[in-house]
């Protein structure tokens, strides 16, 4: 083979590591946003779902439980943002917050009692690979492809963006906009914990106590930057990865770990994010009603 | 990421923020309880020794007011951040620009303490402030949402201060092949924050006169000044203000420059009382405990005392825990589960509005109770 084919070989099996996490956690935030509930808890629900599929997996031997695990580790936490920006009216952002804060000192507190370690879980067993990659993987590159069908050719699909751009309507319509939200925000949950999962016993085959390391964040921006559309945020996430199989082999090419410019390479993503951010301002647009509280009572 | 009405549910809970927040903390500490009663260790003597180590004697009380004095300035960060309406999550980026500016600063300058203490604070004022500045222009400028702005300044500051400017240009160690000491020079005596009770052996140093005067002057300019007047009818309602002729753009960027200038000092209280140099590993976490304090606190200056000296406390106070086994990213959980519960006040709605239904029977408090309970219009 030649040298180029190789190096591009290696580049998407790259690719193939780095996006499924973000891509799975960002068609979580689609489909939270789309509904009208924002979703800045992605980070905490990942972290949950890559714990509980971790801990799980090496609890009973069998990764495929895990992987369930980490879906219902995700979806329960959802289930509680949902609970209180739903059901009590909560600010949602705050509510989300919150929740990443528990997510990150529960995890850190569960890591120690269950497994008496400060750091890393140990070793789980890892999900079968089918052409090199964990099924996760196949499932982030088919699931954008599905929701897409599902939110432009679907009566569903339609629903939960009416109750996302004007609650009132979908109601009279006879949609009973707090469930569809509720189920949006749990299955939400679910996603990001697959995306958690996906780094735990996908990937690493342990859980770091650092994960996600912010990866909740990135996929909540890949959201924005592929203007609330499962297509559009899987194109973002597959950009913001190959930035990081960029930034890595950049790293590497100029020994950054022995000169102590470490954390230049690695601040390189996020600055990245925050430019096109920045540079995409005015084409981006969120569903009307994203972060509306919803009153049935109300006028 | 419609945020116009989050402010105004924001200030909603201000009506009833002591009842929110006790009741919050008090279920946060009972649910606690029960984790620990659930991996089998001894919960009882858990919450002893954390009362311990929070308040009994000297040593642990100046601790507490040592950790207490950080969190009421990063929880006045966010909180001032509140006030014109933005959700700074970045207190934690700005609070490292802080402790790294003070460390350099009170390195570099040979001034009498008198001037060597203002020129760090000062400088790691100006750093937090700078760096805050970023957010504040994405928001009014190109519209990007400053919880994602901020939390990306985070790690941009976290990976570039620790994994970078201190362990290479800034670090002593740079040459060496010592990588594990690295970290900046230390500070000179002049710079050190004076300890009050240094015979009791309490850590306990000016950060806190410091920390109280800072809210003092805070709460004055938020509620007594023109200024902070514009600031709050900007949160409460940016466009009634635009048509009031207060400008927006201008309000944000000043408010968050003070909420940057805020975590920056609490940053450099911790390098010019305690750790006196950027230490090599440096994840204290003060700033995104500012956001517990500031909830909590019911989103005021007085509020954000309360919860910061109660949450120092919390945080002195865990690493006894240690002691039976439990891991002191404790304290973190109770924060995180008070400040889910604050988040909804309407699960305390029916609890309070009996407190208040039986408070008004001698006084004529009636009318809170009654927007309480119907105030879902």
């Amino acid at each position: 083979m030649s040298p180029l084919a190789q190096t591009l070989l290696d580049a998407l099996h790259a690719l193939l590591e780095f996006a499924p996490p973000l891509v799975l956690a960002a068609l979580g935030g689609v489909l939270s946003e789309k509904s009208g509930v924002v979703n800045i808890g992605l980070e905490g629900m990942m972290r949950f779902g890559a714990f509980f599929a971790a801990a799980v997996a090496i609890g009973t031997g069998n990764p495929w439980l895990g992987l369930v695990a980490g879906a219902l580790a995700g979806a329960t936490s959802a289930a509680l943002h949902a609970l209180l920006s739903l059901r009590y009216r909560a600010d949602q952002v705050v509510s989300g917050i919150a929740l990443n804060l528990v997510a990150m000192s529960l995890v850190t507190f569960l890591l120690e009692a269950i497994f008496g370690s400060a750091g890393v879980s140990p070793p789980s067993p890892q999900l079968p690979r089918i052409f090199g990659h964990s099924a996760l993987t196949w499932l982030a590159v088919v699931l954008p492809l599905a929701m897409h069908w599902i939110f432009t050719r679907t009566a569903l699909g339609l629903r939960i963006r009416a109750v996302g751009e004007h609650p009132r309507a979908a109601a009279t319509a006879g949609v009973s906009v707090l469930k569809l939200r509720a189920l949006c925000v749990i299955g939400s949950g679910a996603l990001a914990g697959l995306g958690g999962a996906t780094l735990s016993i996908g990937i690493l085959g342990q859980f770091d106590v650092r994960m996600p390391a912010g990866q909740g964040f990135m996929a909540l921006a890949a959201m924005i930057f592929g203007k609330w559309t499962p297509l559009g945020a899987a194109a973002a996430c597959v950009f913001f990865a190959l930035a990081e199989v960029v930034q890595r082999s950049l790293s590497l090419t100029f020994h950054a770990a022995d000169l102590h410019l470490e954390g230049l390479f690695l601040a390189l993503p996020y600055a990245l994010t925050l430019l096109l951010l920045a540079l995409s301002r005015g084409r981006t647009r969120a569903p009307a009603a994203d972060g509306v509280p919803y009153d049935p009572e109300g006028r | 990421m419609a945020s116009s009405t989050w402010r105004q549910s924001l200030f909603a809970p201000a009506r009833a923020p002591l009842w929110s927040a006790l009741f919050a903390i008090l279920c946060a500490l009972t649910i606690c309880f029960i984790a620990i009663l659930a991996t089998g260790k001894d919960a009882v003597n858990g919450y002893a020794d954390l009362l311990q180590g929070a308040l009994g004697g000297a040593r642990p009380l100046g601790e507490s007011a040592l950790k207490g004095s950080v969190l009421v300035l990063t929880g006045l960060s966010v909180t001032v951040a509140f006030t014109v309406g933005l959700f700074n999550i970045g207190a934690e980026g700005q609070f490292i620009w802080g402790a790294l500016a003070a460390a350099v600063v009170g390195n570099a300058l040979p001034l009498p303490a008198f001037l060597a203490i203002p020129a760090a604070l000062g400088a790691a004022a100006l750093a937090g402030g700078l760096w805050a500045l970023i957010p504040a222009w994405l928001k009014t400028a190109r519209g990007v949402h400053e919880v994602i702005s901020t939390i990306l300044l985070n790690w941009v500051a976290i990976d570039l201060v620790n994994g970078w400017l201190v362990s290479g240009p800034l670090s002593v160690a740079t040459g060496s092949a010592d990588v594990s000491v690295a970290g900046t020079a230390a500070i000179r005596d002049e710079a050190f924050l004076p300890r009050l009770f240094a015979q009791s052996g309490s850590r306990l140093d000016l950060g806190l006169p410091i920390a109280l005067a800072i809210a003092a002057l805070v709460w004055l300019f938020l509620t007594r000044t023109r200024r902070g007047f514009e600031w709050r009818c900007v949160g409460a309602g940016p466009d009634a203000a635009r048509a009031q002729g207060i400008p927006n753009a201008r309000c944000i960027a000043e408010a968050m420059f003070l909420s940057g200038a805020l975590a920056g000092v609490a940053g450099a209280l911790i390098i010019l009382g305690t750790e006196h140099r950027y230490p090599g590993v440096f994840r204290t976490g003060y700033g995104f405990d500012g956001i517990a304090v500031a909830l909590v606190g019911g989103v005021t200056a007085p509020g954000a005392v309360l919860a910061g000296f109660f949450f120092g406390a919390l945080r002195a106070g865990s690493t006894r825990l240690q002691l039976v086994g439990i891991h002191p990213s404790f304290a973190e959980l109770i924060q995180g589960l008070a400040v889910l519960l604050v988040a909804a006040p309407r699960i305390f709605a029916p609890l309070l509005a009996r407190l208040r239904g039986r408070a008004s029977v001698s006084a004529t408090a009636g009318v809170g109770a009654s927007s309480e309970v119907g105030g879902a219009t």
